[in-house]
């Protein structure tokens, strides 16, 4: 029978640099998984479903998930989901576990994010092999040399400085500082921002995401599954995903996240959500370069185009503003992989059963909105308003 | 106290790879031998694709009608690349998204001949809406790098 399907248990771990981290992939997944089980209260044995994730290349295997899944403890019956699309594998966990309950099918899922981007020793060499062979990876184009099109193209149409793309950095360290799970927990200035390195015009070193390694994990559940473990249950009001070209020269605008645009009205529409500034309590935007978040509240429709970064600077995203954004830190502070794509709906989630760390906490978050994105050129776009279901 | 351990172990892939280009890519590539570049045209919505697509992705329909485009557009962004990557080319260098005439889609591409030294000055060098041409590589074999590079006109 068909169900609506709802978040009931969260696990995540410190995060920290591969260098620093003493644990193997799977003790990493593993203290998620346990984590999340003993958040939500649930026993391993009424679990019906995994949902687990890899990237091709970045762990000197494709088979991290098949071979993590089996060394759990979690039983020896328990079929596995696994997604492998790219950069948007962790983002995607959530909405195939919701639909495999919403269909009736599975009762309480798991979705397991692993710390996918800790083996690689030149990591950014194996993200460079995503951008479009034949035709643009010859050319010198890795992962943040896509990722600095937007910018460029933005700063020609808006005006936009180097400085005014520093201000997401600088603010999402401060929130990383409150957050006891995040790798980078220092805070930065704008001036720290724009002459840190350049990297690859107009964004420097301090504007791209770190290499982490941390786990985590998401109890998916129909709300009838969710009566009788712990936490306040979070409902998946409404989801959807959409893609772009594949390649780099089919985007039409790059000084709008036109893709992400699209997505956002399909998804306001579903969850009947009409003016998204006034209705959302709680945001996490996948943003591994600085200069994408406030591109990215434009097309969610929280700033007008041109908007994004007068509404971070007003204050407005920030902890005590009105419409907080990337409490977590978000992927500039800790971008592990999977672990780091799944994470926005973890820390949401979080956000909305009120078990957020204390320092990080939004008082009375009700609603609020996850996003991931990835692929050559940001082709795959995800998000999903959630809602805070209290009991009576 | 913590036991000794051995914390990691070293893995190594050496994979060589030939990727099947079909026969859409395939014409492509084989008129950048000749100095030519093909694209082709949607019959519902008119627009022209460089790389070439076999279908239009918004009218579900063939794009059997080929064209050649002038050397010659407009840049609509670009970005310096001061970092590069393992087995890529050496920076600094240029990329830009360039509208060829006659293009629905931007082909993406290498500009030479700019003044690359000072990070603050590189904005001012390639304005959106320049003008560059193809230059050609002396020896082509049927790859993208059968152009050189882009320059301004």
């Amino acid at each position: 029978m068909a169900s609506r399907a709802v978040i009931a248990g969260v696990g995540i771990t410190p995060a920290t640099s591969p260098r620093k981290q003493t644990s193997s992939s799977v003790e990493l997944v593993q203290q998620a998984v346990w984590g999340a089980l003993e958040h939500a209260g649930a026993s391993p044995s009424s679990l019906d479903g995994v949902v687990i994730g890899n990237i091709d290349g970045f762990e000197g295997t494709v088979l991290g998930a098949k071979h993590l899944v089996r060394r759990l403890g979690l039983g020896a019956e328990l079929p596995v989901s696994i997604l492998n699309t790219g950069g948007t594998t962790g983002g995607n966990l959530m909405q195939v576990a919701a639909r495999q309950v919403r269909s009736g099918d599975r009762q309480r899922v798991l979705c397991i994010g692993g710390p996918t981007f800790f083996g690689a020793r030149d990591l950014q060499a194996a993200i460079n092999t995503n951008s479009p062979m034949i035709v643009e990876q010859p050319l010198g184009m890795g992962a943040y040399h896509m990722g600095a099109f937007y910018p460029s193209a933005y700063q020609d149409r808006f005006g936009a400085s180097v400085a005014d793309f520093a201000v997401s950095a600088v603010q999402d360290h401060e929130h990383a500082a409150r957050n006891p799970y995040a790798h980078l927990r220092n805070t930065l200035t704008i001036d720290d921002v724009v002459t840190a390195k350049p990297l690859s015009s107009p964004m420097t070193m301090a504007m791209v995401c770190p290499v982490s390694t941390s786990a985590n994990a998401l109890l998916v559940t129909s709300e009838q599954a969710a009566v009788t473990l712990r936490p306040t249950p979070v409902l998946i009001r409404a989801m959807a995903t959409s893609s772009d070209p594949y390649l780099g020269g089919g985007k039409n605008d790059f000084a709008a996240m036109e893709n992400l645009a699209i997505l956002a009205q399909k998804v306001y529409q579903l969850a009947d959500v009409r003016n998204p500034r006034e209705e959302i309590d709680v945001v996490e935007v996948f943003c591994p370069y600085a200069p994408m978040q406030p591109m990215q509240l434009e097309a969610l429709g929280f700033a007008p185009p041109g908007g994004g970064i007068g509404l971070i600077r007003s204050g407005a995203t920030r902890i005590d503003g009105d419409l907080p954004v990337n409490l977590s830190g978000g992927p500039l502070c800790t971008n592990a992989g999977v672990a780091g794509e799944l994470a926005p709906y973890v820390y949401v989630a979080l956000q909305l059963m009120g078990d957020a760390p204390e320092a990080m906490q939004v008082p009375g978050a009700r609603r609020g909105l996850a996003h991931g994105t990835g692929g050559t050129f940001f082709q795959f776009e995800n998000l999903a308003i959630l809602e805070r279901q209290e009991r009576s | 106290m913590t036991q000794p351990t051995i914390t990691t172990q070293h893995v190594h892939w050496d994979l060589d790879y030939d990727v099947h280009l079909g026969a859409t890519w395939g014409r492509f590539m084989h008129g950048l031998t000749e100095r030519k570049i093909l694209a082709n045209r949607c019959p519902e919505c008119s627009r022209v694709f460089v790389p070439p697509q076999a279908y239009c992705e918004s009218c579900f329909v063939r794009t059997d009608e080929w064209l050649e485009l002038p050397p010659e557009g407009a840049v609509e962004a670009f970005t310096v690349a001061w970092h590069g990557f393992r087995g890529g080319p050496t920076p600094p260098y240029a990329i830009a998204g360039i509208r060829l005439d006659g293009a629905s889609t931007l082909l993406m591409h290498f500009v030479r001949e700019l003044e690359l030294s000072d990070p603050d000055a590189v904005r001012a060098q390639l304005p959106t809406g320049s003008r560059v041409r193809a230059v050609w590589a002396e020896e082509r074999t049927g790859q993208i790098l059968d152009i050189a590079h882009f320059e301004k006109v």
